[in-house]
């Protein structure tokens, strides 16, 4: 079975750590998503796994069981759709899909069936003939997975492949990547910063930070249970309410667990409302610093009001280092 | 590794025909390989050395030849950019058509060998063309290639017309790289063509102008082909450059030694060139 | 118009040189050449003795054109065939490497050719390479190799990046992704890049005088130059004339045909180099 697991891998260049330590495994079949802002670190392990660059500091990536971290790029077995891409821009589709397999030596009727196969998987059949630079956005997308799909890899790398769509076409598109994508064979590694993607697209995502990882789980337990107050502002939208910190300890409250009280809570003003179609965003100004409630947007909310929240929703962190602080009363 | 393989080939001719020569001639400017050595190479210490030193040939030469360089490059800059303005055309407007791209470059593709042969008849006195107009002006026909005050002028007026595309195209290049906003914006300012061709294209175009001036000079310093056959050097030695002095003792007199002495010091007053331009790209990224 | 002007300056020379060469030469010696000079003025006495005269001269005139288009082809596929390759690892090096060898090809490129005709010569005489018009060919490469080289490497800087790693993954190898990949995309660099090479070995003077003197192997500029310099007194600037006409011809069409890809790829390189 192709598990892919990564074992302390790390990369240095010239000074700067691009990735330290980093431990994951992404089961067969399973779609993992690499989370976190730019300059995390998450295009560099995509590099490393697929053999374009090599982890000078030591680390051992493996496939199915078999150390493939000396393996040059070709040889790996790993497929790649690349953020802008790739494609040859003076091969025709079908051109673009042979190229690999010619190179590989496999005979024409071979190459013709396969080709044909994943045209017709990826509806490109009509397109045979086009060039990159007269097909739309969206199919040059589809065309870069087929590509990667007929490898039939061991492992599928993906590297923000949505980023040059625009809004609407990735959300149209998202069940679709999944369907072709996960629950296949091949582990799939897959790269954004988007996490609305990342959550609809992904079994389990991490989250990547300045090279290291925070945090490994389901979408549900990165979001009720962060492990350090970066993976808690991070997910979530509207972000996490942070109030200033008191005695090495800050509290976060997510702007979707507050909601006005009759008594108790903090005393807030309200600043600014933001109308988002069936909720809104409204701005606090409290004794604590700025707050943003989300609030079903029927509900009437006063200038001068005082907000509150249920205990179980706080969130602890530790002021200096970010660790969420468990059970706390 | 593979990229060194690759690299390879290129590196070792360049290094045998670029390199080696160099060494050769320091080794030969050591050494008496003559007619009278039988052409077998004598070492002479510095002797070739110590005759360059007072050989007043050679120093008239450096300078005709410096002479040259520097008017020639002058004029080429100051034509070449107004060349480079001709073609890119009037803000907003059209830049210059094909057709006329290529009859601009016409002077700077023939061999130069080709027009040189061609100038002679020009300056021909009192045939040629130049000469024609004249008398037909009723003026007196000029001998422009005999008189050692014209000549070296006539030499620079032909490598001018032969090198001046090429500096207006690497100041077109310089040209279409900057971003016409600025241009429109000194306009709303209300500044002049002039203006705008003092304050901003000039600057922006310093990088442009030292290149070609680099360029243009290093290659004028070295100027040969021009000059043995459009004058031979003459009349009397006046428009004689130092590579054709070179020339003169490696394949007339075959003093071989001598030669290739002459040779290292031109090279030597190549650097010149290569240095003013490091020193002014100094100052120009100090004053930035 | 300041273009018309222009246009004069650039063309005037070999458009009298045309008018030259078409003229008997005893018309040309014989007084000014204007509207109203012997021998029929402008629209008399046009002749084309000069042209047969250079065409049956022993060797032919075209004899040398063939010379330089033969030294010219074979300078420019060896050239190319070891600048590709360079410019390619060239690329793949990184920092100081890369930029140090970049300089010292530039500073090659600025080297004035007329130098090096000494050490150059005495590699002929030794290795035999005289009289011999391929072996022109390797000084030739050698001289156009650094702008070459410069050139190339500017225009593979100018491809996107991940079309290479896309490549890597698919299993090709460094030469199947200099073939496949980059060779077709890297195509119209390489013909400004050759035209220009090609310019610059039919203009080439000091070398092929020296390596060649055999008349009928000289190439067109040699030859010129003897032209010139055989007959002292007695000057026939008919057959000069026309000489230089049918010299410029090759290269007139040349330069017709490929302008865009010339002036692209002096700009393109000077921007990016």
């Amino acid at each position: 079975m192709s598990v892919l697991e990564l074992r302390q891998l790390g990369r240095r260049v010239g000074g700067r750590t691009l990735l330290a330590d980093l431990n994951l495994r992404v089961e067969a079949g399973e779609c993992l998503a690499l989370l976190g802002p730019s300059g995390c670190g998450k295009t560099t392990t995509l590099r490393l796994v697929a053999g374009l660059e090599l982890p000078e500091q030591g680390g051992r990536i493996l496939l199915g069981g078999r150390d493939i971290t000396e393996e040059p790029a070709g040889r790996r077995r790993v497929a790649m759709v690349f953020q802008s891409y790739a494609l040859y821009p003076h091969l025709n589709v079908t051109g673009n899909l042979a190229l690999g397999l010619r190179v590989r030596g496999v005979p024409p009727q071979e190459r013709e069936r396969r080709i044909d196969a994943v045209l017709e998987l990826l509806q490109l059949a009509e397109l045979r003939e086009r060039r990159p630079a007269q097909l739309s956005g969206g199919q040059r997308q589809r065309l870069a997975l087929a590509r990667a799909l007929l490898r039939q890899p061991a492992l599928m790398l993906l590297d923000e492949p949505m980023s040059n769509l625009d809004a609407q076409l990735r959300e149209e598109l998202r069940p679709e990547l999944r369907r072709l994508l996960c629950g296949g064979e091949a582990p799939v590694l897959y790269v954004t910063h988007d996490q609305q993607e990342a959550i609809g697209l992904a079994d389990r995502l991490a989250v990547l930070e300045a090279g290291r990882l925070q945090q490994v789980g389901t979408a549900r337990e990165l979001y009720e249970k962060p492990h350090n107050r970066f993976v808690a502002t991070f997910l979530g939208r509207p972000a996490l309410n942070l109030l200033p910190p008191r005695d090495g300890r800050q509290l976060g409250l997510r702007p979707e667990h507050l909601r006005p009280v009759a008594e108790g809570g903090l005393a807030a003003r309200l600043q600014r409302r933001e109308w988002w179609g069936s909720q809104q965003l409204l701005w606090l100004e409290s004794e604590q610093g700025d707050l943003r409630m989300l609030l079903p947007a029927a509900h009437a909310c006063p200038d001068a009001l005082r907000v509150g929240w249920e205990r179980h929703h706080e969130l602890w962190f530790d002021a200096a280092t970010g660790e969420r602080l468990q059970g706390l009363a | 590794m593979t990229a060194w393989l690759l690299m390879l080939p290129a590196l070792t001719l360049l290094a045998v025909v670029f390199l080696a020569p160099l060494a050769r001639y320091a080794w030969l400017s050591a050494h008496a390989t003559s007619v009278l050595t039988a052409l077998e190479p004598v070492a002479n210490g510095g002797a070739n050395w110590l005759r360059l030193a007072q050989d007043g040939r050679f120093w008239q030469d450096a300078g005709q030849t410096l002479r040259f360089a520097a008017v020639s490059v002058g004029l080429e800059l100051l034509l070449g950019l107004a060349l480079a303005l001709l073609l890119r055309g009037p803000r907003g407007g059209r830049a210059a058509g094909g057709g006329l791209r290529t009859a601009v470059l016409l002077p700077w593709a023939l061999p130069a060998t080709v027009m040189a042969l061609g100038w002679r008849w020009i300056y021909n006195e009192p045939h040629g063309p130049l000469n024609s107009l004249l008398i037909a002006a009723g003026l007196p026909p000029y001998p422009f290639l005999s008189t050692p005050a014209s000549t070296w002028f006539a030499v620079v007026v032909a490598d001018v017309w032969r090198s001046t595309p090429f500096v207006a195209l690497l100041l077109l290049a310089g040209l279409q790289a900057i971003p016409p906003e600025l241009e429109e914006a000194l306009v709303l300012e209300g500044a002049d063509r002039w203006q705008i061709l003092r304050r901003l294209l000039l600057p922006l175009l310093s990088p442009w102008i030292g290149l070609a001036a680099l360029f243009r000079l290093a290659q004028a310093l070295g100027v040969f082909d021009l000059i043995q056959v459009l004058t031979g050097g003459g009349p009397a030695g006046s428009t004689e450059s130092l590579a054709l002095y070179a020339y003169l003792n490696a394949m007339r007199f075959l003093d071989f030694g001598y030669g290739a002495t002459v040779l290292l010091a031109t090279f030597l007053l190549l650097l010149l060139p290569g240095l003013l331009w490091l020193m002014w790209q100094r100052r120009a990224g100090s004053a930035a | 118009m300041i273009r018309a002007v222009a246009l004069l300056w650039s063309l005037g020379p070999l458009l009298w040189q045309l008018y030259t060469s078409l003229r008997p030469a005893d018309a040309l010696v014989s007084g000014p050449q204007g509207l109203g000079s012997p021998g029929g003025g402008i629209f008399g006495g046009w002749t084309l003795q000069n042209y047969s005269q250079l065409l049956a001269a022993d060797p032919p005139f075209w004899r040398y054109l063939l010379n330089s288009a033969v030294v010219g082809v074979a300078g420019t596929a060896l050239t190319l065939l070891l600048a590709i390759p360079c410019a390619y690892g060239l690329q793949q090096q990184r920092g100081a490497l890369r930029w140090g060898t970049l300089a010292l090809l530039l500073a090659a490129s600025l080297f004035p050719t007329a130098l090096l005709f000494l050490a150059l010569l005495e590699w002929a005489r030794q290795l035999g390479l005289g009289n011999h018009l391929l072996a022109l060919a390797l000084p030739y490469a050698a001289l156009s190799l650094p702008l070459a080289i410069l050139l190339l490497r500017a225009a593979l800087a100018d491809l996107p990046p991940e079309l290479e790693d896309a490549a890597r993954l698919e299993g090709l190898g460094p030469l199947q992704r200099l073939r496949f990949v980059l060779l077709p995309l890297l195509a119209p660099a390489i013909a400004s890049t050759a035209i220009l090479v090609f310019l610059f070995s039919w203009s080439e003077y000091p070398i092929a005088l020296t390596w060649i003197s055999r008349e009928s192997l000289l190439t067109l500029s040699a030859a010129i130059a003897r032209i010139g310099a055989s007959s002292v007194f007695t000057i026939p600037y008919g057959a000069f004339a026309a000489a230089t006409v049918l010299g410029s011809l090759p290269l007139v069409l040349l330069l017709l045909l490929f302008q865009r890809a010339i002036v692209s790829g002096l700009t393109q390189g000077a921007v990016k180099g």
